[in-house]
């Protein structure tokens, strides 16, 4: 959110690779917003898809996993994670906009392959059809990573999202990812990521262009200072005929017992997120965006009610531009059904929008 | 007279200056008032989330 708006094709990729990643839960199905969060399942950050039992995906961590034995002063620091998830655990508590009616069927057709059927019915957006497909591989990492996954989703009209991530080595992760619009390819981008013993580090390519010489290059790092403290960087370099520019950003994470604190600095503005875990059944999340080539800043306060007993997920937000917004989201057991309701009121605007979904499977 | 212009000269000074902050409190296209106000929000944002979400909604109603 920070970058020029001429690096927007780079990151509407990692976008779409987010709302790829949850295409059978019906709140992550709202595409435009990043950070989907499994419907119901298990701990926020598990897996790259929401998937039914039995069916194992590679998981990535936001939070650095705890060491066992930590009573030691000089115990080796943990791997802090990727740069692109330090604020994921707040975005994940915000409700996900939704508008008109959904209806997704998730099928698990093997233990390796999934198919999702998503239609939509809507007056803001486009309404349609849309087919997706994940396959993970049987090359077993950990318990509950398996690779090569490989992720597609194509509409009625033809256009096309797709990703594959492979671990190369026990260390090296890759991903290449493409969008089409119809039969013209609009975004494709590359990244390998090295994860240290108590660092990780990224490099992504974005849309390279050698016959006309432009591309996006961006470069991230993060390591762990302290077991509660991470900082780390990021670097975008764009090129194209007659442009050319880099944009910098400082990122410092510090992670608490029960909190996690996030402050992103740089050139185009400041991103700071506050996630505080209550209990079990309640988690808040305050977020701080300012940005300097818009001349906008604002904070929102989003809360997550989880009640397992009543199958029952609600989440709720307020924000300074006088938006609040709400979705529920209840399983309907023992019907292998889950239902979705959302809204949306901007008081500044008058604008008000709803939602309805329902997710089969 | 020096005596009463000396008197309204400090008065109309804090009088200028709480216009000007009043305005610039009020002023909801000056993007350094919106920053102030926001990280004040922010701030509020993580004391309620740290002070105020103490309660647990799993626990027995107390018996009346």
């Amino acid at each position: 959110m920070l970058l020029a708006d001429s690096f927007t094709g780079c990151w509407l990729i990692s976008k779409v690779c987010y709302s790829l990643k949850s295409m059978g839960s019906v709140l992550a199905a709202s595409s435009p917003s990043p950070a989907p969060a499994a419907a119901g399942g298990s701990q926020g950050v598990s897996g790259l898809v929401s998937v039914p039992p039995g069916f194992s995906m590679p998981s990535v961590s936001s939070v650095p996993p705890t060491s066992g034995s930590g009573a030691d002063a000089d115990s080796t620091l943990p791997n802090p994670g990727t740069y692109e998830e330090c604020h994921r655990k707040c975005k994940e508590v915000f409700p996900l906009q939704m508008d008109g009616v959904r209806l997704v069927v998730n099928k698990g057709l093997s233990n390796h392959f999934q198919v999702c059927h998503t239609v939509t019915l809507s007056t803001l957006g486009e309404s349609g059809y849309r087919f997706g497909s994940t396959y993970v591989g049987s090359k077993q990492i950990g318990p509950a990573e398996s690779f090569p996954v490989m992720v597609g989703d194509m509409d009625n009209t033809g256009s096309l999202n797709a990703q594959i991530i492979h671990q190369l080595t026990s260390t090296v992760r890759s991903k290449i990812a493409m969008q089409t619009q119809q039969h013209k390819f609009v975004n494709w981008q590359c990244d390998m990521e090295c994860r240290g013993e108590d660092f990780t580090s990224a490099v992504t390519l974005g849309n390279p262009d050698v016959l006309v010489g432009s591309g996006i290059l961006v470069g991230h790092y993060l390591q762990s200072i302290t077991p509660a403290l991470a900082l780390g960087g990021e670097l975008v370099y764009h090129n194209r005929p007659g442009e050319e520019g880099a944009v910098t950003s400082l990122l410092g994470r510090y992670t608490g017992d029960n909190y996690v604190a996030t402050l992103t600095l740089g050139g185009a503005g400041a991103h700071a997120t506050y996630y505080h875990k209550a209990n079990d059944q309640l988690q808040i999340g305050v977020e701080f965006e300012a940005s300097t080539r818009m001349q906008e800043t604002s904070t929102s306060l989003g809360y997550q009610l989880d009640v397992p007993k009543a199958n029952l997920l609600f989440k709720g937000t307020v924000d300074s531009n006088w938006m609040v917004g709400a979705t529920l989201e209840k399983k309907l057991l023992p019907l292998p059904l889950t239902l979705a309701l959302g809204a949306l009121l901007n008081h500044r605007k008058n604008k008000f929008q709803c939602g309805f979904g329902v997710t089969i499977g | 007279m020096s005596g009463a212009d000396g008197k309204k000269g400090p008065s109309t000074s804090v009088m200028e200056w709480i216009g000007t902050a009043c305005r610039f409190a009020t002023d909801r296209n000056d993007f350094r008032r919106n920053l102030l106000v926001n990280l004040g929000l922010f701030a509020a944002g993580v004391w309620v989330a740290r002070n105020l979400s103490d309660f647990d909604l799993m626990s027995p109603q107390p018996i009346t």
